[in-house]
């Protein structure tokens, strides 16, 4: 027993009142519920929890068998709940059949034996087991078990299904439900789920069956949902995409860098293109509709549009300015460009140039050489990876034929375009 | 500095183009790779050892047999593509735990049978080639194990593929070797069953090695992985059909040649005898072409059958992120792999008729696939999971149709057998 009590990880499954009065949600199933008297009136089909309304959820009521009705009896009505026998305070209850209202989680027919996002661990469990417990007067839902040998006491004889077996047990206050859970607005979900890098959900999103992630990202902040939605394999990226909403998708999408939005845009098919073009934000439509008109593996298709083009009366200070402003996209700035009256290129001033100038220069007068490496949208990677290696600049820009700036190509954006996108047999193999 | 830099530049770009046709041919499909797995050694010995015992009379078995594989396969695709999950993890949240651990149990013994005749595959090719078996599969065991655990799989698996892409002179061996077409086509499309023992148990190995469960496993768990989804239904229903029936048109392809070379002489008792079928093509080299092939075809399948085992226990237990990022790391599953490699070795070592061990093992495979059939079935019909990709009523008949066809019969050999063990029949 010792070794695996290191295994706990959170606080409350922890606590010595709470592990001693642990109940199995799986061996509750299928035991008698009685009167006061002991006279049975039926079996617990299920327990209702609604994690979304607190930390710790309150058991509201259980699902029981009278006869040939499943009725819902809610937890007030219960004065003793053990792993083998619930006793009822009351012998008034209503009979109706049950139907689930929204937030109302079945914990065996929902969370048992499905997929769960451990957010601590950061990976994705499937529940062998919950356990719940009275904390204070109520009963919770403390924990999800996780471990094999929960599993082989299910398989097993009657009489031990419902002795708590805690082995490798994750505290309820570091799982986040995907799917089954209707439409409900994940509050703390969102909480929760920014504890983690963009990259670390993108993978557990990755993970998740299609109803699972679907439900997440449904529940999810536009702007977690885009960040992760950035990290994750083009392949599985693409499918999630195609499964949400459209306008759900087009909000993530409007939310994504107009590159790596272009990139997603342009895997689909024209209907969904279209589809999810219409819900946008005018502003995004319009960047991401000139980036989908080039060629993905063109220096059109892999720039980025974030650019700050100013004239050359602009002073230093002004441009600070702007630059302030554009936070979100600190890492697609290393440089803005002047242009002349009518737009075109003049030079690309780099952020070092504009930190050491004194602040009152129009950046006009910051023109000069190094002049910019510069490519036209249609261009190859071959021709882009041969402008970055010869001038060995952070960035190029990419000009229309006519020298109009459209966008700028950056180190991270040509790896992106020459890195191999992973087969998928390492599902099978691993990573070698 | 710019010379020396050139050349990685033009890799890249050649690199892109080498991904590009990889894509094509990822395109063209996981169905298509699904179905010809069943191509592996147990497939082939069985194939022949049809043509060899009942010429082309099995031709109209396997006329049937595709038929079911074709909706089968049909269904684990969109099971794959509409609910984005493997089938081991949709049956664990769809049955009770017992009915999933049943279905997880079958699958363990099905895929052990398989691994067990990948070795007597590679003993039987070794010793075509004058190699003992007790050298040979010691030696492949220990081989397949290190390259998978500890070496580099990916070549290792494209040497297998390509060794194995051998088989393809099946159907030049076919045409060349002058058969009765009269007699295949009458064989095929005019409906007859014989009630003899024989004929039966070959009939359930033919399910058994065509109708493999882990061919489903995969075709989902493919799908799954290549971001299909239920938009894509109709590229990924065309995709597993065309699969499904092109691997059979070889394996019929197997049993005609092998028929027209040595049909009728009883049942196949060596590799040897089976190899006299690519005498066609390959005249003195047969038995050499017939041993690399059935090596290459065994070697692939020795490793990734276990491998394959692995990932569904895995996901049955809900571990599958441990066993696809980090597989060397995953204990549990190196040493199920381990089991796997070492049981499967051990039982090829026995003394006895390799082609014989074979054939049972396709025998046990064919008895299990109703029984994963059933889960499919069950899985695809439910409204509850697939919303409209559920199977249509008319869908829903054809497919009862073949899991209690494919049921009955492996019902009804497996009591023949069984009674012929006490005696009886």
């Amino acid at each position: 027993m010792l070794p695996s009590m290191r295994r706990f990880r959170g606080r409350l499954v922890d606590q010595r009142s709470i592990r001693e009065q642990l109940v199995s949600v799986a061996g509750l199933i299928g035991r008698p519920v009685e009167l006061a008297g002991g006279v049975e009136v039926g079996r617990v089909v299920d327990v209702i929890a609604r994690p979304e309304d607190a930390r710790v959820p309150h058991v509201s009521g259980l699902v029981v068998r009278i006869g040939r009705r499943k009725a819902f009896v809610p937890v007030e009505h219960v004065a003793t709940l053990t792993g083998r026998t619930v006793t009822l305070s009351t012998s008034q209850f209503d009979v109706r059949e049950f139907e689930r209202r929204d937030g109302e989680v079945l914990l065996m027919g929902d969370v048992v034996d499905h997929q769960l996002v451990d957010i601590d661990g950061v990976q994705i469990v499937r529940a062998s087991d919950l356990y719940i417990a009275p904390v204070g007067d109520s009963i919770r839902l403390v924990g999800v078990e996780t471990g094999l040998v929960t599993l082989l006491r299910r398989l097993g004889p009657r009489r031990f299904r419902s002795r708590a077996t805690p082995e490798r047990v994750i505290d309820w206050t570091d799982i986040q439900m995907v799917g089954g859970l209707g439409n409900v607005r994940l509050e703390r979900a969102n909480r929760e789920l920014r504890r983690l890098r963009p990259g670390d959900l993108a993978d557990l999103l990755e993970q998740l069956g299609q109803s699972q992630r679907r439900g997440l990202v449904d529940s999810m902040d536009i702007d977690v949902a885009a960040d992760a939605l950035e990290e994750m394999e083009t392949d599985q990226r693409d499918r999630l995409l195609r499964e949400i909403a459209p306008e759900k998708a087009s909000l993530i999408i409007a939310e994504m860098e107009p590159d790596e939005a272009a990139e997603a845009m342009r895997q689909l098919d024209e209907d969904a293109q279209v589809a999810i073009l219409a819900a946008m934000p005018e502003e995004s439509r319009e960047a991401i509709g000139r980036l989908l008109q080039y060629e993905d593996e063109s220096a059109g298709g892999i720039m980025t549009s974030v650019v700050i083009a100013v004239r050359g009366e602009t002073t230093v200070d002004e441009v600070l300015d702007m630059l302030r402003t554009m936070d979100s996209h600190r890492d697609d700035l290393d440089a803005i460009l002047v242009v002349d009256a009518d737009g075109r290129l003049l030079d690309d001033v780099s952020l070092f140039e504009l930190a050491v100038a004194d602040r009152g220069r129009p950046v006009g007068q910051l023109v000069g050489p190094p002049w910019p490496i510069t490519v036209t949208a249609d261009a190859s990677i071959d021709e882009v990876v041969d402008a970055v290696l010869s001038n060995r600049r952070s960035s190029v820009v990419v000009i229309s034929e006519d020298g109009h700036p459209l966008g700028r190509i950056l180190l991270d954006d040509v790896l992106d375009a020459l890195t191999p996108t992973r087969s998928w047999l390492r599902a099978n193999v691993g990573d070698r | 500095m710019r010379l020396t830099l050139r050349p990685s530049t033009l890799r890249a770009g050649v690199r892109r183009r080498f991904r590009r046709i990889v894509a094509v041919v990822a395109i063209l499909g996981p169905g298509l790779i699904a179905a010809n797995a069943g191509n592996d050694a147990g497939g082939i010995v069985t194939y022949a050892s049809a043509g060899a015992e009942f010429a082309y009379k099995m031709l109209f078995v396997m006329l049937l047999v595709t038929v079911a594989l074709v909706v089968v396969q049909e269904m684990s695709a969109r099971l794959g593509a509409t609910t984005g999950n493997g089938l081991v993890s949709l049956i664990r949240e769809q049955f009770s735990l017992r009915l999933a651990t049943f279905s997880v149990v079958c699958l363990l013994v099905a895929n052990l049978g398989l691994v067990v005749s990948e070795f007597a595959g590679i003993g039987a090719a070794l010793e075509l080639l004058g190699v003992s078996r007790y050298i040979a599969i010691p030696l492949a065991a220990i081989g397949v194990w290190a390259v998978v655990v500890l070496g580099s799989y990916r070549y290792a698996e494209r040497v297998f593929i390509l060794l194995s892409l051998v088989f393809l002179a099946y159907p030049i061996s076919a045409l060349l070797g002058h058969p009765r077409w009269g007699s295949v086509a009458s064989n095929t499309f005019i409906p007859h069953l014989s009630g003899s023992k024989e004929f039966l148990f070959v009939a359930v190995a033919l399910i058994g090695t065509t109708i493999t469960p882990y061919m489903q496993l995969y075709q989902a768990a493919a799908v799954v992985e290549r971001g299909g989804t239920a938009s894509d239904l109709r590229a990924i229903r065309i995709d597993s059909v065309t699969g499904a029936i092109f691997a059979n048109v070889i394996s019929m392809t197997i049993i005609v040649a092998t028929a027209a070379a040595i049909g009728g002489r009883g049942p196949l008792n060596s590799a040897a005898e089976a190899a006299q079928a690519l005498v066609p093509v390959a005249g003195h080299s047969a038995k050499t072409l017939f041993a690399v092939g059935l090596l290459g075809a065994s070697l692939l399948a020795a490793a990734v059958v276990p491998l394959a085992t692995s990932y569904a226990l895995a996901e049955a237990v809900g571990a599958e992120r441990s066993v696809s990022r980090k597989f060397r790391d995953a204990k549990l599953f190196i040493g199920l792999f381990t089991v796997q490699i070492f049981i499967g070795a051990a039982i090829a070592l026995a003394p006895g008729n390799l082609i014989k061990l074979l054939l049972q093992t396709q025998f046990l495979n064919g008895l299990i696939s109703p029984i994963m059939l059933t889960f499919i079935l069950v899985l695809a019909n439910r409204t509850s999971l697939m919303g409209d990709n559920a199977n249509t009523p008319r869908f829903r008949v054809v497919a009862t149709i073949c899991t209690i066809g494919v049921g009955a019969l492996a019902a009804f050999v497996a009591v023949q057998q069984i009674l012929a063990w006490f005696g009886v029949g």
